[in-house]
């Protein structure tokens, strides 16, 4: 049957879109697809951590791999605010701070459990979240920046001057996780190896920061709330306008951030077995953000090389001793003017997507024959974080 | 920027550096002994022969409190050379680690986990009490010695860790001594001005509270920042309240600013100074002509005692400068550790305990040394020190009388 | 009362000096400067060198010498601020605003520690001290170098406030703020005006230095942070990247801790500032004289 608009081919026609100047490539197979392969790499890097106590496990090795953990998980809280969300936050470790005193108040004076404390240090780093994020979100970053900053010197300063915080000393003796009566602290023995407390605690927080924390905000930001926080990144007026609630979806991702910064600080208390106003300085908070920015924004593997190497630099530098921190900050420096959207940023391709990638053949055929004239689509503008 | 060709090679090259680098840790990881499985006591067996006995020191070495962990290494250097030159300690040699802890607690506890790792014997540090408090458990769990030289908050006897000595007197003590000076001058209206530190906090509630008891009436207690150079609001909150004793409980870096800045605001009064703030940097700081009707609480200075001369002029020789708060202390935390191993014969940390609480009369420069069953000094030894010409303290009144 | 505002004056015309250098960067590369605090530490430990130096010449031109230092110190602190830009913010300039921002807290590190290893780590006491008898004005105490000082950073604001709004230079910075790509089409060149705002708000972090150096004396190598971190907030204060903004809001963080000190006590004394701080942003989201800006991080 013939139709007014011409034939159906005719129409087909009409309708597919024109075939690209470059042939794509066809999407890996296999192992190498980039995203199974991306998942692979961190189950492998994630059992390197667990075997790495039968490797060597002495107290120091143990502490700092568990600080660094805690790192971890602060970083990817960070990430969730200034990665994906964009909003320049200089005052983070107020959360973690909200974390560690209310875990720390509440176990080390009403004698619960640090695990019973969760709920509560949860209830709280939402309710900070909401203070610290509702009347100051409608500002743009670099107002937003001294405001958080303001923040985390007012909950420094009010821990540092209140009783109940301990003080300038702070609150110690807080225990480690226990739960229904047995806790690290009593060891564990399985297949004929003794687990040490120490070793217990960092296989739980391998578990909770290296797993749950990671897998957790790398998905939420996948999901439709992450698309929603990295419309608004990019351009809020547009997200707006695509009916984005800007002001909520920031919010979230305020209170998500609040509530990985706090559970980190429950595993930093409990770790430490101390809370000092000293951890929660400015400094600190420049420092989980320089995590998060030397690594790469917004990416998943970027941002925990970035705590990584915030974490574990200082303490392999201690051999030099009064020089580490000039050599931290040369090292900053350095790594920034060769990288400067950070070791792995997130729209990092793996190497062999490259040599597969239409721009770099149609690149490759304009140096070896200047007289083929390919017409090359301009490529898409980058991605400003 | 719109070409990617050599970014990408970089990109490979990270990628690849990466997974260079993570096997390389693991093979400088599978190098080192003490995994899980395999044996695991780790240390190193000190006391052998031509072993040395390995003494830690945690002192902040980066940050804000920085100027003080040089005074701490290189007072127990000096001590840990004099026993070493006059033969060691049970046939052993000493060997002297230190750590930088930043007077940050994660920076502290890490740094306690590798000098226990690092198979230390006795821990000779301990600077800020918020810093050393997280410490004791990882010594504690090690069985580590702790003669702990600067760090004095109440806190730390009041864990009850047997293995915890503090060679400072405590807050209390010192407290005890500046309530009795004031009384001595007929203070009435005493002001405490504290640094918002622990040490210095903890110090300045001491006083308060025993002044209190005392019968003295306490105008103010006022807290300055530390770090920062302009304290003329704070001094005006001091001379509106019009005490005729001040007592600043801090360090000497503010101490001097804040003693020129109330002078020069218009306070006569007597202003009594902390032991942090016991250093010729002081009256520099402060000025010529500020430091009349300034004095001081602390335990006996080196110059004070026969011989000590001679003390301040080989720490010159060896160190090039003058020694500087905690400089005794720390050199006293060594020597009292090596009485400990000598009495005790080994250094196991059952018998070293035992043989510092039955130590009797091993002269420090304090005074003699007997510890108390909260394993504090059972007198803190302190004095009232005035400010000479020269910007040096000297003794004032010993308060025994 | 009075005392308690002319306190606040003195300490916030400091923080003005240093809180025009933060201001005047960031409107023009929408940086935040971290470095420059330290900018601030270098130009009293250069003025502690150079007095040190002709020392023999304090006891009779002590003023004159000291105006001389403050002169050489400036030199030298901007020349160290153009460097500073020139290595560790140039390369960076079409990268991501935080990227930046890291390099920043690099360099503050690096000043900091750099320092730390020439000088060392206890403070530093400068050779030649400002001192006057007291001047009674409305029951405020008021000494001679007090306003001395208060007259040289006056001096310096308002130099600067005409060569910013008068000269042909002045005007280049300002279109630069107001859009590079189109001052770069106009002919301006870009890198140099960058490079002098570095200059000028480098030199005049620097005279803060000497000039806290000589009226306080004692001088460390991490004095420039806290200070760093209150010209940031002054310079929010009055509107970032507002010339005017930054001199009012330095001012009104003075007056905002002497008050807070004298009302709540020493330990409150930030936390009330920050308040105030918190509270007003919420209704007047840009500052005291800033206009609204939408740009994105």
């Amino acid at each position: 049957m013939a139709s007014l608009f011409g034939s159906r081919d005719r129409i087909d026609d009409l309708l597919t879109a024109p075939a690209p100047f470059v042939k794509r490539p066809e999407q890996n197979k296999g192992l190498l697809h980039p995203q199974r392969f991306m998942n692979m790499f961190g189950l492998i890097v994630f059992i390197a951590a667990m075997v790495l106590p039968f490797i060597s496990a002495t107290p120091y090795i143990i502490s700092i791999l568990t600080s660094a953990l805690i790192y971890v998980m602060l970083a990817m809280g960070l990430n969730v605010v200034v990665g994906y969300a964009g909003l320049l936050d200089l005052g983070y470790v107020a959360f973690f701070a909200v974390g560690a005193y209310t875990s720390g108040i509440l176990s080390t004076r009403l004698g619960w459990s640090v695990f019973e404390t969760i709920p509560v240090v949860l209830l709280a780093c939402v309710a900070a979240g909401i203070i610290i994020g509702g009347p100051t979100l409608r500002l743009r970053t670099d107002y937003l920046a001294i405001v958080t900053l303001g923040f985390g010197e007012i909950v420094r300063l009010t821990a540092n001057n209140l009783a109940i915080t301990g003080g300038p000393s702070g609150i110690h003796g807080i225990r480690t996780f226990s739960f229904f009566g047995w806790s690290f602290a009593d060891g564990a023995t399985l297949f004929g190896i003794d687990f040490n407390s120490k070793v217990l605690f960092y296989y739980f927080v391998l578990i909770v920061a290296g797993g749950l924390a990671v897998i957790g905000a790398a998905r939420l930001g996948k999901g439709k709330l992450g698309r929603a926080w990295k419309s608004v990144r990019d351009d809020e007026d547009a997200a707006e306008a695509m009916g984005i609630n800007t002001y909520r979806v920031k919010l979230s991702a305020y209170i998500i951030g609040a509530i990985w910064g706090g559970l980190a600080g429950v595993l930093m208390g409990s770790h430490l077995t101390a809370v000092s106003p000293t951890s929660f300085e400015f400094l600190y908070s420049a420092l989980v953000l320089m995590a998060v920015v030397l690594g790469g924004m917004g990416s998943t593997p970027g941002v925990i090389i970035g705590a990584l190497f915030i974490s574990l630099a200082p303490e392999l530098l201690r051999d030099f001793a009064d020089w580490r921190y000039l050599i931290f900050g040369v090292l900053m420096v350095i790594t920034m003017i060769f990288r400067p959207k950070g070791v792995w940023p997130a729209n990092a391709m793996l190497p062999w997507l490259h040599r597969r990638s239409p721009m770099r053949s149609a690149a490759e055929r304009d140096e070896s024959d200047e007289a083929v004239v390919v017409t090359v689509p301009e490529p898409p503008e980058e991605r400003r974080p | 920027m719109s070409n990617g060709i050599p970014r990408s090679k970089s990109r490979a090259r990270s990628l690849f550096s990466t997974a260079a680098l993570v096997a390389s840790v693991a093979l400088v990881l599978t190098g080192c002994s003490g995994g899980l499985g395999g044996s695991t006591d780790g240390g190193a067996s000190a006391g052998a022969d031509g072993e040395p006995i390995k003494l830690g020191m945690i002192a902040p070495f980066s940050g804000s409190e920085s100027a003080f962990g040089d005074y701490m290494k290189n007072g127990a250097q000096l001590a840990v050379d004099e026993i070493n030159k006059a033969g060691g300690v049970n046939g052993s040699q000493l060997e002297l680690l230190t750590e930088d802890g930043a007077c940050d607690p994660t920076t502290a506890v890490s740094a306690a986990n590798k000098l226990v790792t690092a198979g230390v014997k006795g821990s000779v540090g301990g600077y800020c009490s918020g810093a050393t408090l997280p410490t004791l458990p990882v010594f504690n769990d090690a069985g580590v010695v702790m003669i702990i030289p600067a760090a004095n908050s109440n806190q730390l006897p009041a864990q009850g860790l047997d293995n915890v000595f503090l060679i400072n007197g405590t807050g209390t003590q010192q407290a005890a001594a500046a309530v009795k000076y004031a009384q001595k001058m007929g203070a009435t209206k005493l002001a405490v001005v504290d640094d918002n530190t622990d040490y210095s906090k903890d110090l300045a509630v001491s006083f308060t509270q025993q002044s209190k008891d005392a019968g003295l009436d306490v105008v103010l207690t006022e807290s300055v920042n530390a770090g920062e150079k302009d304290y003329s609001a704070n001094v005006n909150n001091v001379v509106k309240a019009m005490p005729d004793f001040v007592y600043w409980t801090g360090y000497y870096q503010e101490g001097g600013l804040i003693t020129r800045q109330l002078r020069d605001a218009g306070y006569a009064g007597t202003i009594l100074v902390g032991d942090g703030s016991v250093d010729k940097k002081f009256a520099e700081i402060a000025g010529a002509g500020y430091t009349d009707n300034v004095f001081a609480t602390f335990t006996q200075t080196p110059d004070m005692l026969k011989g000590a001369e001679a003390w301040v002029a080989s720490y010159k020789d060896q160190f090039g400068d003058e020694p500087g708060p905690y400089s005794t202390q720390s050199y006293d935390a060594v020597r009292v550790m090596a009485e400990g191993f000598k009495q005790a014969g080994s250094t196991d940390t059952k018998a070293v305990i035992d043989a510092l609480m039955a130590i009797d009369g091993f002269q420090l420069f304090s005074g003699p040394l007997k510890f108390t069953p909260e394993h504090t000094l059972s007198s803190g030894g302190f004095a009232i020190l005035s400010i000479s010409e020269d910007g040096t303290f000297k003794l004032e009144d010993d308060l025994q009388g | 009362m009075t005392q308690l505002i002319w306190n606040g004056l003195f300490v916030g015309s400091f923080y003005a000096l240093v809180a025009i250098g933060y201001s005047m960067v960031y409107g023009i590369i929408k940086l935040l400067n971290f470095a420059h605090g330290d900018v601030y530490m270098l130009g009293s430990f250069t003025g502690f060198l150079l007095l040190g130096s002709v020392s023999g010449l304090l006891g009779t031109w002590s003023l004159p010498v000291l105006l001389l230092v403050l002169l050489l110190s400036m030199l030298f602190t901007g020349t160290i601020g153009v460097i500073i830009e020139k290595v560790a913010y140039r390369p960076l300039r079409s990268s991501p605003r935080l990227a930046v921002l890291i390099t920043a807290v690099g360099m503050s590190f690096v000043l900091e520690y750099g320092i730390r290893q020439i000088f060392g780590p206890s403070p530093r006491v400068f050779p030649v001290r400002l001192a006057g008898d007291p001047i009674f004005f409305l029951d405020a105490r008021i000494t001679l170098p007090q306003i001395v000082l208060m007259v040289i950073a006056a001096a310096l604001m308002y130099f600067l406030q005409r060569y910013v709004m008068k000269s042909r230079e002045g005007r280049a910075m300002r279109s630069i703020a107001l859009d590079t790509q189109a001052s770069l089409l106009m002919g301006v060149n870009v890198n140099k005006v960058i490079s002098r705002t570095f200059f000028i708000g480098s030199a005049l972090a620097g005279a803060a230095g000497v000039m806290a150096g000589a009226y306080y004396g004692s001088i460390d190598f991490l004095m420039g942070f806290i200070i760093g971190l209150k010209a940031f907030t002054a310079a929010v204060i009055g509107g970032i990247g507002n010339l005017y903004g930054a001199m009012l809001g330095g001012l009104v963080l003075g007056l905002l801790e002497s008050f807070g000190t004298n009302w709540l006590g020493g330990q409150w004394r930030d936390v009330f500032a920050f308040a105030c701080l918190i509270a007003f942003l919420s209704f007047k989201p840009t500052g005291l004289l800033g206009e609204r800006v939408s740009e994105r991080m």
